[in-house]
């Protein structure tokens, strides 16, 4: 048999069993799970009166960072047949963690707690962070832990990704859920003009128009060891700023870094404005009425005063 | 006597109006002005309408080669201002230029007249066309425009585009609105400068039925002494004061 009909004859096969196979390998244990929460479709409600979504998708999950998981390392409480009796043993420390965020995690604590067993670092940044503290030490639930920024953690794809809701492409909106609400500023006393001010700054503008290397959210706030403004820790405190705004800034000075903030424009450049827009419409006005007044002028002058202008 | 004095009078087909210095400032001029107009809209505009500013700024090699261009541009145009200040100067001191005011570009009373008197005459309250001299009081608008545009946004633009030099001059006082203002500045006047290039300029230099589709001076530097007669009558009287007593009399 000559080579090229051996593969002629094999390649096919050796492509459909490739279709066969299942796509990214799922452990035994999640593809039990999968075969019912892939096909199921909508919601229900728990006891705790909350709404589980029961549809996971397969695919995108497979896909997924954490695609290669089973889903008892996250669903800890869950055994093999987790709808008798969830109760597994789970760790003290992420037990301990899930009664603390339990406000947030009306479904399973357990499982937004088991984030730590891998991202043991950031999760602690976060727990000591102005957005931790305020779950943890306030039990607030409309504050943000990890699902709030990164998305449903089925899904999680990589910050490089454009899907991804921190990446550069979504970050400023999935920071705007909270820091463009007005519900939420006005119940933390939060600075009341983010959004705008950015969208209207040079960053905000570069970046909404590609620029590849124009600032996000992230960029000078830092994410998950986020401080308050006041905090002297925070990036973005009295002479920190030097810091930041040098990262990209080479040489920036304290001259330089009140450039860029989230307040509203002071009277100065306020009234400034006024002023210019004045001049505009004024100087408008005036070659506009001017224009059009000398084309009618010339236009009368063509069709009635031809023979004026040949004497 | 007479005689020499008839013979250096000839009146020539057309005089030089603008040398080769002066047309070669104006073009470097519009063409910086066009680049700095086009990549800026963008970014004065890159919200509104939605995804169309990031498609132009595409077209110009994307957010940072826009940036670029806006700045070389920028420096080209002040570099341009500065040679022509430069020049005048020179000019000046070596008496090739005199302030007269038959042919100076600098505002006078009569300006102010001429534009009353214009308007008259555009409504038909009159039929007595102001009489100009080599600069109508529109062609003062127009020049004088590009020097405040130059003090009001190249320096603003300067100052947005280093940044960290210019800081070093600003007072402390004036850190905490300088920069916001000097933002606003730029970009508030260099729309006007863009609707009175569009409006007046255009209209003056392109538009109007006597030099449709353009005046061809900016390439000939050349006016014809019939056109200038008509448009220019006191710059006329004052090179050829025996033609147009001559012209007066007939």
């Amino acid at each position: 048999m000559s080579n090229t009909r051996f593969w002629i004859i094999v390649a096919p096969l050796l492509f459909l069993t490739f279709l066969v196979l299942p796509g990214p390998g799922f452990c035994q244990e999640s593809a039990n799970c999968l075969l019912c929460h892939s096909a199921m479709k909508g919601r229900i409600k728990t006891a705790s009166n909350a709404l589980v979504e029961l549809n996971i998708n397969a695919d995108k999950f497979g896909a997924s960072k954490h695609g290669s998981l089973s889903c008892t390392d996250c669903h800890m409480r869950f055994s093999d047949n987790p709808h008798a009796s969830p109760g597994s043993d789970v760790p003290q420390s992420v037990l301990a963690l899930s009664l603390n965020i339990s406000p947030k995690f009306k479904v399973d604590p357990v499982a937004g707690a088991a984030c730590i067993t891998c991202h043991e670092k950031t999760y602690k940044m976060v727990l000591g962070s102005v957005h931790g503290k305020n779950i943890v030490e306030e039990h607030q639930s409309d504050g943000a832990l990890c699902l709030d920024c990164h998305g449903s953690p089925h899904y999680i794809t990589s910050v490089k990704d454009d899907s991804s809701p921190i990446g550069r492409k979504h970050q400023i909106e999935t920071c705007g859920k909270c820091h463009g609400d007005t519900r939420i500023i006005e119940k933390y006393k939060l600075e009341e003009n983010v959004m705008e001010s950015f969208g209207e700054s040079f960053h905000g503008r570069k970046l909404s128009l590609g620029h590849t290397r124009a600032p996000v959210c992230a960029s000078c706030h830092s994410s998950h060891d986020i401080r308050s403004k006041n905090d002297p820790d925070s990036p973005i405190f009295g002479k920190n700023k030097l810091v930041t705004c040098g990262k990209c800034h080479k040489g920036a000075n304290e001259k330089f870094v009140p450039a860029i903030s989230h307040k509203r424009p002071g009277p100065i450049p306020h009234y400034g404005e006024k002023l210019l827009i004045i001049l505009t419409i004024g100087v408008f006005a005036f070659i506009v009425i001017h224009v059009l007044i000398e084309a009618f002028s010339d236009i009368r002058d063509a069709i009635f005063r031809k023979k004026e202008e040949e004497e | 006597m007479s005689e020499t004095t008839t013979v250096t009078q000839e009146v020539p087909e057309e005089i030089e109006r603008f040398n080769i210095i002066f047309r070669i400032q104006h073009v470097l001029m519009f063409t910086t002005f066009l680049l700095l107009s086009f990549t800026g809209w963008g970014l004065k505009f890159a919200h509104e309408p939605h995804g169309i500013s990031s498609i132009w700024i595409r077209i110009w090699g994307g957010a940072e080669t826009a940036g670029l261009i806006h700045r070389i541009a920028g420096v080209g145009m002040l570099l341009d201002f500065i040679w022509h200040v430069l020049y005048l100067g020179y000019l000046f001191a070596t008496k090739q230029m005199t302030i007269n005011t038959k042919t100076t570009v600098i505002p006078l009373p009569k300006d102010v007249v001429d534009v009353v008197k214009n308007f008259m005459y555009f409504l038909g309250l009159s039929r007595e066309k102001p009489r100009f001299a080599r600069f109508s009081y529109a062609h003062k608008f127009d020049y004088w425009a590009v020097f405040w545009g130059m003090f009001i946004i190249g320096f603003s633009g300067y100052a947005l585009a280093f940044p960290m030099q210019v800081s070093y001059i600003i007072p402390q006082f004036a850190t905490g609105w300088i920069w916001e203002l000097l933002w606003l500045m730029h970009s508030d006047e260099a729309l006007l400068a863009i609707v009175f290039i569009i409006f007046w300029h255009f209209y003056n230099e392109h538009l109007k039925p006597e030099v449709f589709p353009m005046s061809w001076i900016w390439i000939t530097g050349k006016i014809s002494t019939k056109q200038l007669k008509h448009h220019h009558p006191m710059e006329y009287e004052h090179l050829f004061p025996d033609a147009a007593k001559k012209n007066r009399k007939h």
